[in-house]
């Protein structure tokens, strides 16, 4: 993947991105939008492609359920991986199924022993599915479960090796469920294995009033925050030239300022190499 | 301690029935807080489910106005929670559920308006098709004709009602101006709805052709398709209705059961 900043793609944006070609290194799609077996989305996905290169990133498998794996579910994931030929796949540490119903949202996991075994094998079974190495992103989370045994970086990094999978490190989610659970976000990068991060993930979060404090919700659907480009400076000091996109899913603007938030993302990285060097 | 399994599901219940009670002990957070924390996923499993009915739905949507979607959207997913990762598929049974709400009551037209919008769903994201080869069934003997089996594009989708649903449909999508008034009793559909590259159109049938394209969708061979053509429309002209439908690309392909 490009070590320029790539852009996440939303279809409103598809046929901007046909007609005008811009200038961007890489895009993101979620995987489930592309599901279908014909129709515009997935005429318009493949012909960026030709352009673009792609990462593939689901939303859906529910990786982190106690349900069987969805095997419908990975055998439509494999077949949008044969059509568009992505560099990166990824998917959630979390769950969205239990007893056959889906929340179809991201839902943290109870940071135990139990659950961390469970997920480590869920991983592999979709690695062997695929024939693939996936990375494994972390969620935002809004609250935690007293089953915890282990800090949330200690989880994403046990799921890593139990699986042998890469993470895709959320730089917003690790500042949003570090405000939202009080830790310290450096201390998350710390415990994170340098080698086995493969991609970063910016987005903007909002705030709800919580009996006086703020609770940061993950809504994608502002800029990035000024502590979360610190996070990104401290990230691309421990983990390096690591390919990064920019996300915005809610009040989705024009197509030019997520390149402008790209390109802040490539001056940053550029400063700091300029420092470095 | 509970296990994961039976974490997830208590979860996944009080989420459903949007109600924390049941589930206050398994959470760390801070106790006055957990509401509203709670409150966040609970809002957004109900908000994202909506979402994706509203866009499958969007004539429902407009029909019936938003408070009234918002509480159907609510009840449909506590009964028929979504069970899949894909929330396309999410609003399957919406149409039934709409006719079980209204039976009889003066709005039995809205669960075929959702009828048509599922299946124009289905249409927008099935796979494409080439044309039918002209050639190849140029070369098959007119004997051999009764035995042909007719495929249809993988979009095309045979839609009945007793309403003017497509009238309905086509008023209350698109444009933000108040819809013009459509009389219920104006007649009803029999509409082919396909999509032709990436445009949807909608064809509408006699009764003959209906059943004609209907027969061709069970997989009978053509003969058997003839017979039901006739039999919805004794003036039924099959080899009119196979140019028409083999023009407008809805037949695409064929395939013979007798060695030639």
């Amino acid at each position: 993947m490009p070590a320029n900043a790539g852009i996440g793609l939303r279809a409103p944006h598809h046929l901007h991105v046909l007609s005008e070609s811009p200038d961007v290194s890489w895009f993101e799609a979620h995987s489930e939008n592309y599901f279908a077996e014909g129709g515009s989305h997935v005429e318009c996905l493949s012909r960026i492609r030709a352009r673009y290169p792609l990462s593939l990133h689901g939303v859906g498998l529910s990786l982190g359920s106690t349900d069987p794996l969805n095997r419908e579910h990975l055998a439509n994931l494999k077949r949008v991986i044969a059509r568009f030929e992505p560099t990166l796949v990824s998917e959630h540490l979390s769950w969205s199924s239990a007893g056959g119903r889906f929340a179809n949202d991201l839902l943290p996991l109870p940071y135990t022993e139990e659950a961390l075994r469970h997920v480590g094998s869920r991983i592999a079974q979709v690695q062997d599915a695929l024939g693939r190495q996936i990375l494994l992103e972390n969620v935002s989370s809004y609250l935690q479960f007293s089953a915890s045994t282990m800090s949330e970086w200690e989880f994403v990094a046990g799921a890593a090796a139990e699986s042998g999978c890469g993470i895709l490190l959320d730089l917003n989610n690790v500042y949003v469920a570090a405000h939202n659970h009080q830790f310290d976000s450096r201390e998350y990068l710390e415990g994170i294995p340098p080698h086995i991060v493969q991609e970063f993930h910016l987005a903007g979060f909002s705030r709800i009033d919580l009996d006086g404090h703020a609770l940061l919700v993950d809504t994608h659907g502002t800029p990035v925050c000024d502590a979360v480009w610190d996070l990104y400076r401290a990230a691309l000091r421990r983990f390096g030239n690591v390919p990064t996109l920019i996300e915005w899913d809610t009040d989705l603007p024009d197509f030019d300022v997520l390149q402008a938030e790209a390109r802040k993302a490539d001056s940053l990285r550029g400063a700091l190499h300029a420092l470095a060097a | 301690m509970p296990s994961l399994r039976e974490l997830q599901i208590h979860v996944m219940d009080a989420l459903l029935g949007a109600e924390l009670a049941p589930v206050a002990e398994l959470i760390a957070s801070p106790r006055a807080g957990a509401e509203r924390r709670f409150g966040v996923y609970a809002s957004t499993v109900q908000g994202n489910f909506r979402d994706a009915l509203q866009s499958t739905y969007p004539a429902v949507r407009r029909l019936v106005g938003e408070d009234y979607f918002r509480q159907t959207a609510r009840e449909f997913q506590r009964r028929h929670p979504s069970q899949s990762g894909d929330l396309l598929h999410c609003g399957q049974g919406f149409p039934n559920f709409l006719a079980q709400l209204h039976p009889d009551d003066g709005f039995t037209y809205l669960a075929d308006v959702a009828r048509l919008e599922w299946l124009i769903q289905e249409s927008l994201l099935a796979a494409e098709h080439a044309p039918l080869n002209l050639a190849s069934l140029a070369r098959v003997p007119p004997a051999a004709y009764d035995g042909l089996h007719f495929e249809l594009h993988p979009t095309l989708r045979l839609f009945e009602s007793r309403y003017p649903a497509l009238a309905i449909w086509e008023v209350n999508v698109g444009s933000d101006a108040e819809p013009p008034t459509i009389d219920l009793r104006s007649g009803g559909d029999l509409v082919a709805i396909a999509r032709h590259r990436l445009q949807l159109q909608f064809h509408r049938l006699s009764a003959g052709e209906h059943c004609f394209l209907g027969a061709f969708a069970r997989g009978e061979c053509f003969s058997a398709a003839v017979d039901c053509g006739v039999e919805g429309d004794a003036a039924f002209d099959a080899s009119a209705a196979l140019q028409r439908f083999v023009a407008a690309e809805a037949v695409v392909a064929f395939t013979s059961t007798v060695k030639t």
